[in-house]
């Protein structure tokens, strides 16, 4: 399920952020700096992995990558249903 | 501030690009193709030198990783110059900038001729480019002085990191000669953007150094040993280990990423250039350090 792959997603960004107990569906990931421009390409890969297939990162859909929801919601959207496409 | 110094090796970088100046686009005999069995890449620079995977996966699958892992770095050095040249672009003939813009000139040209070769190179023998998986739009750092000087460290540290791979490759006789000679024709002109790009970073930072603000020269330090490591671990793409063939290309990734072995190979990419700013007090160790030891 896409709770599953998201509650992945907030584990990572948890893991990586020490001090940080939790993290709100809406709060802004970079705003909030709970993750920069260096650490960037390192989520969009396990987001990738997550997705089963590559994502297409543009100035016009970078804003569905700063939140939970919206990795839940558009992002990773049909990570785990018959959309997704497969790498191998 | 004294700047004959400067001004001298600016005329000297000039005079010397317009010595050496060539067309990138009548430079190469491009092949028609270039065969997958054969090496893309010195061993030794591939991702996995040194791990358990150089020894287990045969010749044959090591040379297809080597043409990935290629068309990688290539990949990479064409979203590196275009961060570079809309930099450039934006600071030459501004003021601060009016020293070095003349040599921003062949800078950018010999820049936009080196994105274009490493695209034909990529289309032609990979018919791809790996995009980028850098963030569009990156928090800009408001502080001027601060920016300028992290735009040409940057910079400075991508130059250097490519040019460790083009040195090795460029004499690396069992490559093929026109991978070769794409090595080798940026390297005859990148040594002159180090040059230049290490009196810069040095330039740049002194005010920053005289502000005597502590906890800016640590956050730069952070962030610079940051970025060298962000730099290294871009070499390693899950595309690249799919298209090679491996499975489980994330986790391989992971793998390789964690293995002890590879932060001596990380040290050696980056010696120069850790070594030039440490010795100006910029940061204060290799960031590989702690790995290594
Ligand atoms: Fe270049
Ligand atoms: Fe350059």
């Amino acid at each position: 399920m896409a709770t599953d792959v998201i509650e992945q997603v907030r584990a990572w960004l948890l893991a990586r952020n020490p001090e940080v107990t939790g993290i709100g569906w809406d709060e802004d990931l970079i705003d909030s700096r709970l993750i920069d421009s260096l650490d960037f390409p390192h989520l969009l890969l396990l987001l990738e992995e997550l997705a089963g297939r590559e994502l297409e990162l543009t100035p016009e859909n970078v804003v569905g990558f700063r939140t939970l929801r919206g990795i839940r919601d558009t992002v990773l959207a049909d990570a785990t249903g018959a959309g997704a496409v497969s790498h191998e | 501030m004294d700047t004959t110094d400067v001004v001298e090796t600016l005329d000297n970088l000039v005079a010397d690009a317009t010595d050496h100046h060539y067309s990138p686009y009548t430079r190469f005999d491009w092949v028609d193709e270039l065969a997958e069995e054969q090496w893309w890449m010195t061993p030794d620079l591939l991702t996995v030198a040194g791990t358990r995977h150089a020894r287990e996966l045969d010749e044959k699958q090591l040379m297809r990783l080597s043409k990935w892992e290629s068309i990688n770095f290539f990949s990479l050095n064409i979203h590196g110059i275009r961060e570079l040249l809309i930099e450039v672009t934006r600071r030459i003939h501004t003021r601060g900038f009016e020293l070095p813009s003349e040599f921003f000139h062949r800078f950018l040209g010999e820049e936009n001729g080196h994105m274009w070769f490493f695209a034909q190179f990529c289309l032609r023998y990979g018919g791809k480019i790996y995009p980028d998986k850098s963030l569009p739009v990156a928090t800009p750092e408001e502080d001027a002085a601060v920016a300028n000087f992290l735009v040409f460290a940057r910079i400075l540290i991508f130059e250097e990191l490519v040019d460790h791979f083009n040195i090795r490759m460029g004499r690396d006789t069992t490559l093929h000669p026109l991978i070769r000679e794409v090595n080798q024709v940026h390297h005859d002109d990148e040594w002159r953007h180090i040059i230049m790009g290490r009196k810069l970073v040095g330039l740049l930072y002194e005010p920053l150094r005289e502000r005597g603000d502590q906890e800016l020269r640590e956050r730069l330090d952070v962030y610079l040993r940051r970025y060298i490591t962000a730099s290294v671990q871009s070499l390693y793409n899950p595309a690249v280990y799919r298209d090679a063939g491996v499975p489980e290309a994330f986790a391989f990734r992971e793998e390789l990423l964690r293995d002890p072995a590879r932060a001596a190979y990380h040290e050696t990419f980056f010696k120069r250039i850790t070594r030039f700013l440490v010795s100006q007090d910029i940061i204060t160790a290799s960031p590989f350090q702690e790995a290594a030891a």
